[in-house]
């Protein structure tokens, strides 16, 4: 068994009689083709029309303070960064079409630093986006009405709260933990070609 | 070869046996190869030949391997079993895991290397599909040839 070609007689006698037909491949590619983007798809899709209507908002009430526009454009903002990141991090998944070995394992490196950068910058950059925004649109709505204001403001602070001290450290430390561990794989990875 | 299914019948079995060299799983193969015909699917409208479309479709099919790191923890790479050797020279099937879990042993590339080579692919296309020049894998092969061997020799496989 030292031989190659002792070794490639060996490798054919795989079988592949289980593969499906052309015809049930063909089948189960229309039925699976986009689904595993669908939710990144889906939260893109739901981004962009959330800027649209704050911004559309703005336009159609007759708001009058200066913070209701900030609010709603830093709502809008915030929806937009969410949107352009996703996209962005679509291009991982049509990258794999034609890039070598060498290229794909540099590229996918890079989109996971990309990712680091999402959780500590961006995502914290969006946090904030929405929540000023919100602190800041809510008061035109209720600053006339003493008890309005007080039951929104606790509403939006509890809310608040709730995303940067519970939501976003969990996330974080999930996402990083997991993009840490791919680092060592992807230099492993890298070394092998060198 | 033009239409799709002309160009599945033909590189099915190939991207599933690389792929089943590269995870020793043949869940996790079958997974790969619908994975890799799905991008095929995509982009066939596309292709221009600017690659050969052998180098086109194992280039997608070694970087869906490849992306399995994010998602898997570790590729199966069972211990070998004991009485391996006394069946030896009994049954295809024994020689054939026992070549794959020789493979399954070695670092990600040198499996996809391998697998390539074992496949038949020459090795300008290899060095295409991984990103080296042809000497680097030529030298790469030599090695994991010599590595094979000295699994095959511990084993008492070697002939």
């Amino acid at each position: 068994m030292d031989n190659l070609d002792d070794l490639k007689a060996v490798w054919h006698t795989a079988k592949t009689d289980s593969l499906p037909s052309s015809g049930e491949m063909v089948r189960l590619i229309r039925k699976f083709r986009g689904q595993k983007l669908r939710n990144k798809w889906l939260v893109i899709v739901i981004s962009l029309l959330l800027t649209i209507l704050f911004v559309a908002i703005l336009f159609i009430f007759p708001f009058k303070l200066i913070s209701s526009f900030i609010g709603g454009g830093l709502m809008a903002l915030g929806s937009l960064m969410l949107a352009l990141t996703n996209i962005r991090s679509l291009k991982r998944f049509y990258r794999l079409d034609d890039s070598s070995n060498l290229e794909f394992i540099a590229f996918i490196e890079q989109t996971r630093k990309n990712q680091l950068i999402y959780y500590r910058k961006i995502m914290v950059f969006i946090m904030l986006s929405y929540s000023l925004g919100y602190m800041l649109y809510a008061y035109e709505l209720t600053w006339k009405h003493p008890s309005w204001f007080v039951g929104v403001y606790a509403v939006i602070t509890i809310y608040c709260s709730i995303m940067w001290f519970i939501v976003r450290p969990r996330a974080y430390k999930k996402g990083a933990a997991k993009l840490d561990a791919m680092q060592a794989k992807h230099e492993n990875i890298l070394k092998q070609l060198k | 070869m033009t239409t799709f299914e002309e160009i599945y019948n033909f590189y099915s079995p190939q991207i599933f046996r690389v792929c089943l060299g590269y995870t020793n799983d043949p869940d996790q193969a079958k997974d790969h190869v619908q994975e890799t015909f799905i991008a095929v699917w995509k982009g066939l409208p596309g292709f221009r030949n600017q690659s050969h479309i052998s180098t086109w479709i194992f280039r997608i099919a070694t970087n869906h391997c490849l992306r399995a790191i994010e998602v898997a923890k570790r590729m199966p790479s069972a211990e070998l079993p004991f009485n391996l050797a006394e069946t030896w020279e009994e049954s295809k099937e024994e020689k054939l895991i026992f070549l794959y879990r020789c493979i399954a042993e070695l670092d990600e590339t040198d499996r996809i290397i391998i697998s390539l080579e074992l496949e038949g692919l020459p090795q300008a296309e290899i060095a295409l599909v991984v990103g080296l020049s042809s000497g680097n894998i030529r030298v790469k092969i030599h090695r994991i040839k010599e590595k094979l061997s000295q699994k095959f020799k511990a084993h008492g496989q070697f002939r």
